[in-house]
């Protein structure tokens, strides 16, 4: 193991029973601003990574998963009574338990919040679930589109003559990232008050949130519904066609300079003389002629080549990347924001970074890829928790450490 | 106590990003001060608008929902940057702060005296967080975006629509994610970053934090970078799932998403046990992936003359993984909500008291409550 020394939260230990995806990327981000965090897991349910995946065709284990990367592997199996034991052993070592099942589950496993607490008196313990761990709805099973469509984002997004539109990762994502800023709030709460405490993420909260103006107009007796890529304010606002198959550019201009801008760009100089198109109101209100105009010129040119143009006007624009261009831009690659890592095999693949640039200290970021099952039980096991060899063997052979 | 109520925060933001990592702080318990110019943020003039206290239907000078929103709990001050004793007020307030949020564009902050040696020089013990839309290292660091340009920029933009949509219009431009989530990935991001960096401020003084949207939303798309490492270049349209989704009922929409075997064995209950369903070669999740259409044109045919919510009631009794997509509205009314305390009233000036999401987390069994509704320019709620 590489030293975790100066990153900014080496010290901190999280010991991770989080399953799928959104408690996953909480603790991911943590390991990477140096947490350490012991995934837990175990041979009889291994996660998903390590299983075929029917919904994406794999038909074997991932070779690499983000979410698992820069974090231990012990193996515990929770079915058993010695094995409830052991993990407290472990929550007693650590500073940070976080949990992914349905609400009720770790109680009955006897690794409710109390129990954890009996074991570690300031433990900060991170619950992630679908609709939180109160409330009538609290035992609902759910996945990121079902998170959107309980939240209201789902119902918001899409064409206005369509369907609502499924969240995919993203949303079971930024979960990960909200649940990541409330635990350090609660180590911030730990540090002054020497209290620990019980953090309660819902994922279809989170989905709320991220509507917070919609629900107040709703609160006023509005019905906001979804409009496509219309914008209230700005026009043009869309993602207009380039050209080759399937290409686009995603266009947003507001201010009477961002279109003088932009009229300038595509030839159209007389649409700024133009009464329909004075002022913002008037283009907003005009906005299908002039997204014809747009789309005109955007259709003639190579996406990148469009957007080059306009933002050397002053006009908020991008290409819609696909994923084999984000890897390779030299922007995001600078940023740390997309990094090369190693297969097991020594093979290079890109994967995300911590999304964050720190002026001081060690570099954040991915520093190990996926760990094998149970590939730190010695450190964990030996080190950490001081169990014996024999101790260990023992474990092993009541399918406890399984 | 609330978890960061010994914390004092100023914000600078003419954006989402920054003014939604406020948001998030200040949910959290910390004291937020806005730093308004003498015109006030552009956001307060950023739709959509709540219509007055009058009921009439406010326009460009109306309340902005969106800044209700985001300022809610926060105090404003009025500072004119551009004066010299405005940036002696700025200093005030930074040797206050712990943290400073700021969004001004890169090559308008040394004139202002926010770049960030400048701040550094004079605060060394500040967490001094930059919050743009591609942030303020690379070569990006000066272009422009709105949101629709950062969901594009990160890939998500171009994977949706998917499911039903695509199906539907295949041929139509890809659709936005509704409202900010690029930008409030940011705002997420930067509120983690903030906390991090304070978190060794003891040991390693005040420090720069550059946040881009762009990376933010890119981190929460991590997994269609990790299918372009196995091999795969995800698409809109094969990235739908193979059956299931989104739902249309007789009076709504339902999403639908069985991925465990029990949760397809609890739909085929739920279905009523059909001839089709109960072909033994269905058993297997692979085939059923690869008869998804087949298998779609049934649901969606009995879901067609059923109703939402005796679907949702009868599913959820299988214990089969259902949803309605509720509007607004519901999510504001919902009973599970309402028992978990996720809206509070808070008062608005000139529109009045009305219920605002508080915060999508709770620290011992409750959320923080907001101080307040947003503040007038240069005062309190």
């Amino acid at each position: 193991m590489k030293p975790l020394a100066h990153k900014p939260l080496s010290g901190i230990r999280i010991a991770d029973f989080t399953v799928h995806n959104a408690g996953p990327f909480c603790t991911h981000l943590l390991s990477q601003l140096g947490a350490e965090v012991i995934k837990v897991e175990s041979a009889m349910r291994p996660d998903a990574f390590r299983r075929p995946h029917p919904v994406y065709g794999r038909m074997g284990p991932a070779t690499f998963d983000q979410v698992a990367s820069t974090k231990l592997s012990v193996r515990i199996n929770l079915k058993k009574v010695e094995g409830i034991a052991l993990a407290k052993r472990l929550v007693a070592v650590s500073d940070v338990a976080a949990e992914s099942f349905r609400p009720g589950v770790t109680e009955r496993l006897g690794l409710g919040f109390e129990a954890l607490r009996a074991v570690k008196r300031d433990i900060i313990v991170l619950a992630v679930s679908s609709s939180g761990q109160s409330g009538p709805d609290s035992h609902f099973a759910g996945y990121a589109p079902l998170f959107g469509a309980w939240g209201g984002l789902g119902e918001l997004t899409g064409y206005a003559d369509g369907p609502p539109v499924e969240m995919r990762h993203v949303m079971d994502h930024t979960v990960g990232m909200n649940a990541a800023v409330a635990v350090m709030a609660a180590l911030h709460r730990r540090r002054a008050t020497g209290e620990g405490g019980l953090v309660d993420v819902s994922a279809r909260e989170v989905a709320s949130s991220l509507l917070g103006e919609a629900l107040l107009l709703a609160a006023a007796g509005r019905e906001p519904r979804r409009a496509g890529n219309d914008h209230p304010r700005l026009a043009p606002h869309g993602v207009y066609p380039a050209a080759g198959e399937d290409c686009w550019v995603a266009i947003a201009v507001g201010s009477d300079a961002e279109f003088r801008g932009l009229a300038g760009v595509i030839g159209r100089a007389d649409l700024v003389e133009n009464p329909y198109f004075a002022t913002a109101e008037a283009r907003h209100a005009n906005r299908g002629e002039l997204d014809l105009a747009l789309a005109q010129w955007t259709a003639g040119l190579h996406a990148e080549e469009a957007v080059f143009r306009l933002q050397a006007a002053g006009v908020a624009a991008h290409t819609s990347w696909t994923t084999p261009q984000i890897v390779g831009d030299p922007h995001l690659r600078s940023r740390r924001a997309i990094v090369e890592v190693a297969e097991p095999d020594g093979t290079m693949r890109a994967a995300v970074g911590v999304p964050m640039r720190l002026s001081k200290g060690a570099d954040i970021g991915i520093h190990r890829g996926t760990p094998k099952l149970g590939e730190d039980e010695d450190f964990v096991y030996g080190e950490l928790l001081g169990l014996s060899r024999a101790e260990r063997d023992a474990l092993e052979a009541a399918d406890v450490i399984y | 106590m609330a978890p960061l109520s010994d914390l004092r925060v100023l914000v600078h933001a003419s954006g989402v990003a920054a003014g939604y990592a406020a948001r998030l702080l200040g949910g959290m318990g910390a004291r937020v001060i806005w730093l308004e110019g003498p015109g006030g943020s552009a956001l307060r003039g950023e739709p959509p608008f709540l219509p007055a206290e009058d009921g009439q239907d406010a326009q460009g000078d109306g309340t902005s929902a969106l800044f209700a929103y985001l300022a809610a709990g926060a105090q404003s001050r009025v500072v004119d940057l551009a004066t010299d004793e405005g940036r002696a007020a700025l200093g005030a307030l930074l040797s206050e702060a712990d943290i400073f949020l700021d969004d001004t564009p890169v090559r308008e902050r040394e004139a202002l005296g926010l770049d960030e040696a400048s701040v550094a020089a004079r605060h060394p013990g500040l967490i001094h967080v930059s919050v743009l839309p591609f942030g303020a290292f690379g070569p990006k660091a000066g272009w422009r975006a709105e949101e629709i340009c950062l969901q594009h920029a990160s890939g998500e933009g171009n994977l949706l629509p998917n499911g039903l949509s695509i199906e539907l219009f295949p041929d139509r431009p890809p659709v936005k994610i509704y409202g900010h989530f690029a930008e409030m990935q940011g705002g997420i991001a930067a509120a983690l970053g903030a906390l991090s960096a304070l978190w060794v401020r003891d040991e390693l003084g005040g420090q720069f934090v550059d946040v881009a949207s762009q990376d933010a939303m890119l981190a929460v798309g991590a997994f269609a970078i990790q299918r372009l490492g196995d091999g795969s270049v995800e698409h809109r349209v094969e990235r739908s799932f193979r059956y299931g989704g989104v739902l249309p009922c007789a009076d709504g929409y339902v999403e639908l998403l069985t991925l465990e075997q029990r949760q397809w064995e609890g739909l085929v209950k739920l279905l009523g046990e059909p001839a089709w369903a109960l072909d033994p070669a269905l058993a297997d999740s692979l085939e059923r992936s690869r008869r998804g259409p087949e298998i779609n044109r049934h649901i969606r045919a009995w879901a067609a003359s059923r109703k939402v919510e005796d679907i949702v009631r009868e599913g959820q009794k299988l214990s089969v993984p259902l949803a309605k997509y509720y509007t607004p509205g519901e999510v504001l009314r919902d009973p599970h909500e309402a028992a978990r305390g996720l809206f509070q009233p808070v008062a608005i000036a000139g529109v009045g008291t009305l219920p605002m999401l508080v915060s999508p987390f709770q620290f011992d069994g409750a959320v923080v409550p907001l101080a307040g509704g947003p503040p007038v320019l240069g005062g309190g709620a």
